[in-house]
C-alpha cells in the first residue's frame, strides 16, 4: 500500500509540472490584464494537435513539434488580447464571455481539423518505462518534468532579472504607478500573453507525449488552471507551482486510492475548500472577495 | 401590471396561431420547443446576470438536477408529473443552496465556481449508479398526462407546457424588477459597495437571485425530461445547455427580458437550419464566433441596437 502511495506521490508531481506551466500562463495574464482567459486551455490543447500532426504526419518525435507550436501558439494568443483589448466596458465579465466564445471556435476548429477521436503518441521512445529505485514512470513524464521545471526557471529569471519581467510584475502589482514610472502597459499586456503562449505550447506538446488528448480536453485544462491560481492566490509565483503539484498529487492519489472516474471531482473540492476555507488561497495576498 | 396590445397580440398567436398552423407538422414543432427550451435557460441565465450582476457558467448544473429530480420523483416516488416538473425546479433551488457561500466571491470567481459544480453533479449522476442509474442513464422517464381529453405529451401538448412556462417566468420577471428588490438590484449594479452602505443586504439579494434562476433552470429541465422520457448524465450536464442559452442571452441583450428569448429562438433555428447543414460536427463554432462578434461590437445585444435603429428611424420620419 505504502509502496503505491510513494508512486502515486511520485506521477503526481511529474504531472504537476505541466499543470504549473499552463497555470503560470493564466496567472501571468490574470496578472497584468486582470483578465481570466478561458481559452487557455485551448491554447495548450493546440499545441498538444500539432505535436500528433508532426507525430502521424511526418514521423517525427514530438518534440520537433515545439517551434511550430510556439509560433501558432503564440500567435494565437497575442488574437487572443487583441481581441479582449477591443471590449469597451464593464471588461472584468465580459472577458470572461469573450474568451469563453474564443475557447468555443478553438475547441471546434481542433474538432473539424483533427475529429473527436481520443490521440496519443505512438512513439515507444516516448512511452518507454523509467525506473527510479520503486518509482516508475515513462520516460516522456520525466523528461517534460525537466523541460517544465528548467522553463520555471527561466521564468523566474526572466521575472526578476529582465526589464519586461520586472515590468509585467510592476504592472501587475499596481498599473498605474507602472505607468508613471514609464512602462507601456499595453506592450506588458502582449508580453505576458506571448510568455503564457509560450508556457501553453510546451505543456501542450508534453501532455501529447504522456497522455492522451481529445477537442474537449482543452475546457478541462483551463479549469484546472484556475483551480490551481486558486489554490495558490492571486499574485503568487511560487504558490502556483505548489498549487500545480497538490493538484497533480491529489488527482493521483485518488486514481490511486479510489477510481479514475473520480479524479476530476477531488479538483473541484479542493478548489471550493480553499475557496470557503481560504479565500485568498493558500499564499496569495487579501483582494478577492467582493 | 401593464400588458400592451402587441403583447397580447403575440400571446393569442402563441397560444392559437401556432398550434393551428404549425402543429401538424412534428419536425417544425419539436424545433420550436427546443427553441423554448434553450430560451428559458437562456431567460433564467439572463436574470441572473442582468439582475444578480453574476455571469455563470454552470447552468447546466440546474438544468441536470432538475431534470433528475424530476424524473426519478415520478419513476421512483410515483409523483405525478406535473407536480414533480416544479419539484425539480425546487431541487435545483436546493442544489443551489450549495452555492451560496461562493456569493461573496466576485466576477471571475463566481462563474468559475458555479462551473465546477456542475462538474460535481455531473460525476455525482454518473457515480451514484443506485439512484440515476449511472452513466447507462434513465430509460422510459413518465410522459405528460392527458388532461380533460388533451394529450400533453403531444408535440402540441408540450408546446403549450414551455409556452405556460416562459410566460410565466416573463410575468415573474417583470415583476421582480419593478419590486423594491429590482430597484436595489439596479443600484448594485453601479455601485455594490455603495448600496450597502445604505442599508441593502446584497448577499441575500444575490442568493434570492440564484435561487429564481435555479428554479427557472430546473422546471425547464424537468419539463426536458419528461418531454423527452430519457436521461443521462452526459446529457443532462451538456456544456451545450450553458453555450446555446449564453450565445442566446448575448445575441438578444440579456438586460432585457425578451432579448434572450427572441435570440434563443433566433440562434437555435438559425444554427440547426443552416449551420448544423453547411459543418455537421463543429457548428457550435460559428456561434462561439458570433459570441465574439457580439462582446465586441454589441454587448448589449441586438435589441437594444434594432431599439435604436427604429428610435431613429422614428425620429427622422
Amino acid at each position: 500500500m505504502s509502496e503505491l502511495i510513494l508512486q502515486a506521490l511520485y506521477s503526481g508531481v511529474l504531472q504537476g509540472g505541466s499543470y504549473a506551466l499552463i497555470a503560470l500562463g493564466l496567472a501571468l495574464v490574470f496578472g497584468t490584464m486582470k483578465v481570466i482567459n478561458l481559452a487557455h486551455g485551448e491554447l495548450v490543447l493546440l499545441a498538444a494537435y500539432m505535436a500528433y500532426t508532426v507525430e502521424s504526419r511526418l514521423g517525427l518525435s514530438p518534440m520537433f513539434a515545439i517551434p511550430v507550436a510556439l509560433v501558432l501558439v503564440c500567435i494565437t494568443a497575442v488574437l487572443v488580447y487583441f481581441l479582449v483589448s477591443l471590449i469597451r466596458k464593464d471588461r472584468e465579465l465580459n472577458s470572461l464571455i469573450l474568451t469563453y466564445g474564443i475557447g468555443i471556435i478553438l475547441t471546434n476548429a481542433v474538432l473539424l481539423i483533427w475529429s473527436a477521436d481520443v490521440r496519443s503518441t505512438s512513439s515507444s521512445w516516448m512511452q518507454d518505462a523509467l525506473v527510479f529505485g520503486p518509482f516508475y514512470s515513462m520516460r516522456s513524464e520525466v523528461l517534460f518534468f525537466v523541460v517544465s521545471v528548467a522553463l520555471m526557471g527561466g521564468l523566474w529569471w526572466w521575472l526578476s532579472k529582465s526589464w519586461y519581467g520586472r515590468a509585467v510584475r510592476a504592472v501587475s502589482s499596481n498599473r498605474d504607478a507602472a505607468k508613471l514610472m514609464g512602462i507601456n502597459p499595453r506592450s506588458t499586456e502582449i508580453v505576458s500573453f506571448i510568455v503564457a503562449g509560450i508556457l501553453a505550447s510546451f505543456a501542450g506538446v508534453a501532455i501529447f507525449s504522456y497522455g492522451v488528448i481529445q477537442p474537449a480536453f482543452g475546457h478541462v485544462l483551463t479549469v484546472k488552471a484556475f483551480i490551481i491560481t486558486v489554490l495558490a492566490g492571486i499574485g503568487s509565483i511560487p504558490g502556483v507551482m505548489v498549487g500545480a503539484l497538490l493538484l497533480g498529487i491529489a488527482e493521483a492519489l485518488t486514481v490511486t486510492l479510489a477510481s479514475s472516474a473520480l479524479q476530476e471531482l477531488v479538483g473541484m473540492s479542493l478548489f471550493l475548500l480553499v475557496l470557503f476555507v481560504m479565500p485568498n488561497g493558500l499564499f496569495g495576498a487579501a483582494g478577492r472577495r467582493g | 401590471m401593464k400588458m400592451s396590445k402587441t403583447g397580447l397580440a403575440v400571446i393569442f398567436a402563441a397560444y392559437v396561431l401556432v398550434p393551428l398552423l404549425l402543429g401538424s407538422n412534428s419536425y417544425v414543432m419539436s424545433l420550436i420547443v427546443a427553441a423554448m427550451i434553450i430560451g428559458g435557460i437562456a431567460l433564467a441565465w439572463a436574470l441572473l446576470g442582468n439582475l444578480g450582476g453574476m455571469v455563470s457558467f454552470g447552468h447546466s448544473a440546474f438544468f441536470g438536477v432538475g431534470a433528475y429530480v424530476s424524473a426519478i420523483l415520478t419513476m421512483k416516488a410515483g409523483v405525478p408529473v406535473l407536480a414533480a416538473m416544479l419539484l425539480g425546479g425546487v431541487g435545483a433551488v436546493v442544489a443551489s443552496l450549495a452555492m451560496l457561500p461562493v456569493l461573496r466571491l466576485r466576477g471571475p470567481y463566481f462563474a468559475l465556481a458555479i462551473l465546477a459544480y456542475a462538474h460535481i453533479f455531473k460525476i455525482l449522476a454518473t457515480e451514484w449508479t443506485s439512484v440515476t442509474g449511472g452513466s447507462a442513464g434513465l430509460a422510459s422517464v413518465p410522459r405528460f398526462p392527458t388532461l380533460m381529453g388533451f394529450d400533453l405529451s403531444s408535440k402540441t401538448g408540450s408546446y403549450l407546457i414551455v409556452l405556460s412556462l416562459l410566460l410565466v417566468f416573463i410575468a415573474a420577471y417583470r415583476v421582480i424588477r419593478s419590486s423594491h428588490y429590482g430597484i436595489a438590484l439596479r443600484a448594485m449594479h453601479d455601485s455594490e459597495d455603495a448600496t450597502r452602505v445604505v442599508g441593502v443586504n446584497s448577499t441575500l439579494l444575490k442568493a434570492l437571485m440564484l435561487f429564481v434562476s435555479a428554479f427557472m433552470t430546473g422546471v425547464i429541465g424537468a419539463f426536458n425530461v419528461h418531454y423527452i422520457n430519457f436521461l443521462e448524465p452526459d446529457y443532462a450536464f451538456s456544456g451545450l445547455w450553458v453555450t446555446l442559452p449564453i450565445v442566446a442571452a448575448i445575441f438578444g441583450g440579456y438586460r432585457t427580458i425578451l432579448g434572450p428569448l427572441v435570440g434563443a429562438v433566433t440562434v437555435y433555428l438559425v444554427d440547426q437550419l443552416i449551420f448544423k447543414n453547411l459543418i455537421p460536427s463543429g457548428h457550435q463554432l460559428i456561434l462561439g464566433a458570433l459570441l465574439v462578434a457580439m462582446i465586441i461590437f454589441s454587448p448589449g445585444g441586438l435589441m437594444p441596437l434594432l431599439r435604436k435603429g427604429t428610435r431613429r428611424k422614428h425620429a427622422a420620419a
